[in-house]
């Protein structure tokens, strides 16, 4: 059980360890293959941004270059710049302002400083004159840088207080037709307007694009959007400056990568680039872990949530798989135990019936064979037979009902039938005295139908009687029988039994019904009268006495066993319904070939007992039977005679008592025959020899004698005589 | 056959000899007759001549053993030849005598 268990919890942590693995795998080539598509992406967006800002420069470049002609054309008149920036604002809407700064003293009727300056204002261009205002252009680093240099260059960032806007400009400087410089020209492009280009559309919502200068001054980035934003973009440009010491790399157009943490702990990554050209300013896009690896981890927790499902699934499926293991363990164990317990009352049911054949090889008289062949485990049908006194003991018995109880009655039946045959050789009497036992206490209303016969084998005469019972068989012909009552039904019932004679060479065959009745299936047909056929057809008496004439030199075991084959090939594969149980015993006469015979008649008188011993020394010494042999049957058949002498016949009533000695050489057999009244010595118990004195009975002992003595003693009462058979091998 | 009963020492000494069969017994058994009641006397049978006995003789024997018994004395058997021994053993009767 505990060893199911572990095997249970074992398969799911092997399997979670599987699921687990399969997605750490997945997860880390999806994300490095989400990492590559970020740093295209990224790459692609910076590239694509660059020149989308540098477009809107040189736009504004060119815009402004284009009206050079026209303020040169104008320069005699200090006003008309107004009409120059005008034109120059309304063909360019995106521009914010323009402006002109003349060399100090251009214009003497406007003072040293003249700078006029034309904006875009919610829709409307205003003017302004920005000298007028106190300020002094020239000490502008700007100013000075393009007057000494001479070319024209993009300032940083810095603030327009006029209009309050952060500005980048454009300052070209004019040169008059002698190539003088004059003044300059400037226009003005919001970084508002430039973050917004840049931030038109990103890869992630929450990504963002900024400018910074070549010295890492933050020029456009997205809109305003509060201090927190504010911060971990000064947060981001100081990582990025920091890094740009060592980093930055001396030939523009390749991405630079810098992993990036906010203020706020989400990782990132921000990919940033220079410009080509002029200005040279760096063009940088952030992206966050947690926006481009989105997707991923909610796959992984998707997935996670699956598995976890999946395992539960599979634990339950297990767990319920191990249960009803379990159950099913036991109801195998429980099964195999009264399976192992049905095979043993099988076992001591077979160990009860003689299992031994052929049983008497040493005898050319007899053969039999027996088959027991239960429809369940074990039978409550019954065979058995015995030798005792030259007579043999058979019966073939059926109880009513199957298994169990049916073999439990059968248990009872046998040694019922061997205590009763122990002294008794009628089977009549035999069958009463079983059926008596049966009755008492019989409250299962079981019954038995039983076959019991006595075959006296120097004779080959058979005494049976049939309680019930199929008739057996001698060769094909079937024995007739009274119909006695089954067993077990009335205590008081009186059986009759029956006589025959059973010719040398003849077979005894007995079975139970469990042969005639053996069934197999037949497919319903319809019979001309409209009935069906029967769906079961038994095998019957008339296939039984078939197989009997076919062949009578059978042994009894060949008998048997092609009767069984006849039974097997009628029923097929039908299941056994019944017993079956068949017996066939083989009969023929000893044959004795007499070297020597001989007679005594003597009277019943103890007197005449001397002859008696006169006759047995001389026969013995005929024979040639030595010491001590010879004394022992002598006192064997003394002791015999004196028997007959003492109960034959009616005290006073003069008898004659017929003894003979025949001999073939091997053995000495004598036959004692009288004419008194019917007395079975054999049928008298044993005395039992190991009392003590005081115990021992006086009677026995002589009968005692003879059966120690003799090899076989039997009895016979044919023709109103009694028949005493001794017989004694001695050779 | 022969038999013979004396009293020696106190004892009773049953001489038996020749062939004891069924007739011999019962003509046997009037000498031994006396030995059924042996009065606390032990018997000594003296059994060097027997040849032959038959169950009628055993009974005798059996009889004398528990009249003794009875009267709590002892029965011995002396001289019991082999081919007797044989009977007394096929009847059991070697372990109810005592012999010599």
């Amino acid at each position: 059980m505990k060893l199911k268990t572990n095997t249970s919890l074992i398969t799911i942590i092997a399997a979670a360890i599987l699921l687990q693995g399969i997605l750490a795998v997945q997860y880390y080539y999806t994300r490095s293959l989400l990492a590559d598509e970020l740093e295209k992406r990224a790459e692609s967006e910076i590239t694509t941004k660059a020149v989308v800002i540098r477009n809107a420069l040189d736009l504004s470049e060119n815009s402004l270059m284009g009206h050079v002609w026209d303020l040169k054309r104008n320069l005699l008149h200090p006003d008309s710049s107004y009409n120059v920036m005008d034109w120059v604002l309304k063909s360019h809407p995106h521009l914010t302002g323009c402006w002109v700064a003349y060399v100090p003293d251009y214009f003497p009727e406007k003072g040293r400083l003249f700078e006029p300056f034309a904006w875009w204002d919610h829709g409307e261009i205003k003017h302004a004159e920005i000298a007028a205002e106190g300020r002094d252009y020239t000490e502008n680093p700007y100013y000075k840088k393009v007057h000494a240099t001479n070319t024209p260059m993009w300032t940083d960032v810095y603030q327009e207080n006029l209009i309050g806007m952060n500005l980048v400009t454009y300052i070209l400087p004019i040169h008059d037709e002698k190539g003088k410089q004059v003044a300059m020209f400037g226009l003005d492009v919001s970084t508002e307007q430039l973050g917004d280009t840049l931030n038109y559309r990103h890869i992630y919502p929450s990504s963002y694009n900024f400018l910074l200068t070549e010295k890492g001054q933050l020029i456009a980035g997205p809109r305003d959007e509060g201090e927190k934003k504010k911060l971990e973009l000064e947060h981001i440009i100081r990582m990025i400056n920091d890094s740009t010491v060592e980093r930055l790399p001396s030939s523009s157009g390749r991405t630079k990568v810098l992993p990036i943490k906010n203020p706020d702990g989400d990782e990132g990554l921000v990919f940033y680039t220079l410009f080509k050209g002029q200005p040279k300013w760096q063009i940088a896009a952030v992206c966050y872990d947690k926006e481009v690896y989105a997707k991923l981890v909610k796959m992984r927790r998707m997935i996670g949530i699956l598995m976890m499902l999946a395992l539960l699934v599979l634990g339950l499926i297990i767990t319920r798989f191990a249960r009803n293991d379990r159950k099913l363990q036991k109801v195998k164990i429980e099964q195999e135990r009264i399976g192992s317990e049905l095979r043993i009352a099988t076992n001591i049911q077979h160990e009860m019936l003689p299992k031994i054949f052929p049983p008497y090889p040493e005898r050319d008289d007899i053969d039999i064979y027996g088959m027991l062949i239960p429809a369940r485990a074990v039978g409550g049908d019954l065979y058995d037979f015995f030798i005792r006194d030259e007579k043999l003991f058979f019966c073939i018995g059926d109880v009513s009902g199957k298994g169990v109880p049916s073999a439990l009655v059968m248990a009872v039946i046998h040694s019922l039938f061997r205590m009763a045959t122990a002294h008794e050789d009628r089977p009549a009497r035999i069958m009463q005295t079983i059926n008596e036992t049966a009755c008492q206490g019989n409250n299962s209303n079981m019954f038995v139908t039983m076959f019991i016969g006595v075959l006296d084998l120097p004779t080959g005469r058979l005494r049976y009687c049939d309680a019930g019972h199929d008739a057996p068989f001698i060769n094909d012909n079937a024995l007739e029988v009274i119909p006695n009552l089954p067993v077990g039904v009335f205590d008081d019932f009186t059986y009759a039994g029956q006589e025959t004679q059973i010719a040398p060479d003849s077979t005894l065959f007995l079975y139970t019904d469990g042969l005639t009745e053996a069934m197999r299936s037949t497919s319903g047909r319809l019979l001309p009268d409209g009935r069906k056929n029967g769906q079961h057809e038994q095998f019957g008496l008339e296939r039984v006495k078939e197989v009997l004439r076919q062949d009578n030199n059978l042994s009894p075991k060949e008998l048997l066993e092609k009767m069984t084959v006849a039974v097997h090939s009628f029923v097929k594969d039908a299941e056994q319904s019944d017993d079956l149980t068949m017996m066939a015993i083989h009969y023929t006469p000893q044959k004795y070939e007499c070297t020597l015979s001989e007679t005594l008649v003597i009277r019943n008188n103890v007197k005449e007992v001397s002859k008696l011993s006169e006759f047995m020394k001389s026969v013995m010494e005929n024979v040639g039977i030595e010491k001590p042999l010879d004394r022992q049957l002598q006192l064997a058949v003394e002791e015999a005679v004196v028997n007959v002498i003492d109960y034959a016949y009616p005290v006073g009533q003069e008898g004659e008592i017929e003894i003979c000695v025949m001999s073939d050489g091997k053995t000495l057999k004598t036959v004692i025959i009288d004419s008194g009244v019917a007395f079975d010595p054999t049928a008298k118990e044993k005395p039992d020899t190991t009392l003590s004195a005081e115990d021992r009975q006086i009677g026995g002992l002589g009968i005692l004698l003879v059966r120690e003595i003799m090899d076989s003693v039997n009895y016979e009462r044919i023709n109103k005589q009694n028949i005493l058979t001794l017989t004694k091998k001695f050779n | 056959m022969n038999a013979k009963l004396e009293e020696i020492d106190g004892k009773y000494v049953a001489t038996l000899e020749g062939e004891m069969d069924t007739l011999a017994a019962s003509e046997a058994e009037e000498i031994l007759k006396p030995l059924y009641n042996s009065n606390g006397k032990d018997v000594i049978i003296d059994c060097y001549g027997l040849e032959y006995i038959a169950s009628s003789g055993l009974r005798i024997l059996l009889g004398i053993l528990k009249g003794a018994k009875a009267s709590g004395s002892k029965v011995t058997l002396r001289g019991v030849n082999e081919d007797i021994k044989n009977v007394f053993k096929l009847t059991g009767f070697i372990n109810i005598f005592e012999f010599e």
